[in-house]
């Protein structure tokens, strides 16, 4: 999933990337969500008391519908614009990685079995969360219900966070919502984290800024690129034994994974046969995605008796929670937004204070930013 | 280092209790041509600007530009244990990373010497372009923070209607509408009391009465508050004090949704 260890090296080289908000903080901000992950989030957290996930009469789930109505309204009622953007097809070099989760998978399927079997409703819990699968018919009926709802989505013709990343970066968006730090690596300008999690929770939402935790790495694009082949990603194994610190030191030193190859022991670090680390940097530079000028969001009026038609009569939801959650859902609309100030006023370059702290903050980071 | 000695007090304490609700932290850049505060609230929809004028204080020395990054709710209770008629001394050192305050009672019986701790502020600046507005509104301070509270149990925005004939503040919400037009020169005997517009052309701009209502808090600081409004661009409310410096802010309008 992501990138491994990337926010915690962000974390600890650019620690001004990272800054967490409140959700309402967001308002008037059109975000792009990854739609297939926030979807798989929901089929996994959303559950009944009895950790089953939630099903209709039928027997058909519905924790993906209920997380995607229920989120989605929070996010609207703070203000915020979101629109989902759906996986597409995977890439080639994404089958070793979608083959180890199938693997997983299956045997959390096993482990679960035996655990109900054996009674033991902890390690059932534990791993029918993990048997988790978002199917076509999942997300068809999410796209459904978004259309009914009028919040724009759209199909990637890859993968989501990629065409988030160009969303955010053509302007489209204010940011890219999703859980995977590979959007930055996407070249995302602005990720926020933790959006579609849940009210009780109470987990901050967490704003990264590409520029900012590039400054603070001393790194170009290119070189956060590598870094995160290196840290590990989805699209090819990283070099065993080379961690966090030591990918960032690597990278630091001689700037492209070429010639880090070049300086390590591979006696001591063993590089996988074939590695194909320069198409996984292709796929990160030019990766699969729809032009953005070519996307038109808009936000329509949610259709109530086509949600209630749907949700209610379909998938058994309650009537009047549904009708008062939509109720929510046209407030908003047609409501004049607030506007921000930073759209009026130009934000001033820093000017080096004689501040004390200032001068100590700014010899104990070293400032190599490169355009 | 800065040596500033403010023989009303109460001043001070009054501009930082202006602001404390709607920043948390601030920055003080101090020069030889006085203190000033620029910081924004959170969500970035408000702006702040406080200015205290060198000639405000007596006396006042700062030779090197400082920067004192204070927390402006500790700030203000320590301002609070002044005596109403006390005498206010800031020092701070070039090097220091804490800033000192002095109240002295009017006949000197009592002094007291408070030291509040700098904090490391990483705030944004903010530059604001010279705004030729199309109306400038001067009206009593104390009608302007009422008019606010008064609608704000209607609704969550007030529209601001500017005409050659007064001014006309609007709210709506579930229970009801309601409206209060104030009408130029509707003073009656102090020229303080009155309303003054000056009109390029009409606006209406929507705004939201939460910040208006904590804008009124600088009440306080003057007779008059001065809002002036151009199309599409921040609303500026300003609080001029006396002969010392002013408390401005900007806020930022609500726009109607283009989808």
């Amino acid at each position: 999933m992501g990138i491994q260890g990337l926010s915690k090296v962000i974390g600890d080289h650019a620690p001004d990337a990272m800054r967490e908000n409140e959700i309402k903080n967001f308002f008037g901000r059109k975000v792009a969500i990854d739609a297939s992950m926030s979807i798989y989030q929901f089929m996994i957290a959303v559950r009944g008391q009895d950790g089953m996930q939630l099903t209709n009469e039928a027997g058909e789930t519905t924790s993906h519908l209920m997380g995607i109505f229920y989120r989605t309204i929070r996010m609207v009622e703070s203000g915020i614009k979101p629109c989902y953007v759906f996986d597409g097809k995977p890439p080639t070099l994404k089958s070793g990685e979608l083959a180890k989760r199938q693997e997983r998978r299956a045997e959390a399927e096993k482990e679960a079995a035996t655990a109900q079997e054996a009674g033991d409703t902890e390690n059932f819990d534990k791993f029918s969360r993990r048997t988790v699968k978002v199917t076509r018919a999942h997300n068809e009926e999410c796209k459904r219900l978004l259309k009914l709802m009028g919040i724009p989505f759209m199909d990637a013709p890859c993968e989501a966070e990629a065409q988030c990343a160009a969303l955010c970066k053509a302007g489209k968006v204010f940011a890219a919502g999703s859980e995977d730090m590979d959007t930055l690596t996407f070249g995302s300008p602005i990720l926020v984290r933790h959006l579609t999690f849940s009210e009780q929770r109470k987990i901050p939402v967490a704003e990264i800024h590409l520029d900012k935790a590039l400054a603070g790495l001393g790194m170009t694009t290119d070189q956060f690129i590598d870094l995160c082949i290196l840290l590990g990603c989805d699209y090819c194994e990283s070099i065993k034994g080379i961690g966090p610190a030591k990918a960032y030191e690597l990278v630091k030193k001689h700037g492209t994974i070429e010639e880090v190859l070049k300086h390590i022991d591979t006696k001591k670090y063993a590089v996988p046969a074939d590695w194909p680390f320069a198409e996984a940097r292709r796929l990160f530079k030019t990766p699969d995605v729809t032009d953005p000028e070519s996307v038109e969001l808009k936000w329509e009026d949610p259709d109530e008796d086509g949600i209630v038609e749907f949700l209610v009569k379909d998938k058994g939801f309650n009537e009047e929670r549904i009708r008062n959650a939509v109720k929510k859902l046209q407030k908003q609309r047609g409501q004049a937004t607030q506007g921000r100030l930073d759209t009026f006023f130009t934000v001033k370059p820093k000017e080096g204070s004689a501040s004390k702290k200032d001068t100590a903050s700014k010899k104990s980071k070293p400032s190599g930013k490169k355009k | 280092m800065l040596e500033a000695r403010m023989p009303q007090g109460a001043i001070l304490r009054k501009c930082i209790d202006a602001i404390k609700d709607l920043v948390t932290d601030g920055n003080f850049d101090c020069n030889d041509s006085g203190i000033a505060l620029q910081a924004m609230d959170n969500s970035h929809v408000a702006l702040v600007n406080l200015f205290l004028r060198a000639s405000g204080f007596d006396p006042y020395r700062c030779d090197r530009n400082l920067t004192l990054g204070v927390n402006l709710g500790g700030f203000s209770k320590v301002l609070k244990c002044m005596g109403n008629d006390d005498v206010v001394t800031v020092k701070a050192e070039d090097d220091g990373d804490t800033v000192s305050l002095t109240f002295e009672s009017k006949d000197g019986g009592r002094v007291s010497e408070f030291e509040l701790k700098l904090v490391d502020i990483d705030s944004e600046h903010l530059g604001i372009p010279d705004t030729n507005y199309d109306a400038i509104v001067s009206m009593p301070a104390s009608e302007f923070q009422r008019i606010c509270r008064d609608l704000s149990v209607l609704g969550e925005s007030v529209i601001i209607d500017v005409s050659k004939d007064g001014v006309k503040f609007s709210a709506s919400g579930e229970s009801g509408t309601g409206s209060i037009t104030v009408k130029q020169g509707a003073s009656v005997d102090k020229e303080s009391e009155g309303t003054t517009i000056n009109l390029n052309s009409a606006v209406q701009l929507t705004f939201s009465l939460k910040y208006l209502q904590n804008f009124s808090k600088a009440t306080a600081l003057a007779d008059q508050v001065t809002l002036s409004l151009s199309a599409d661009v921040p609303l500026l409310v300003e609080y001029t004090i006396g002969e010392v410096g002013y408390v401005r802010y900007y806020l930022a309008p609500k726009i109607g949704d283009e989808n």
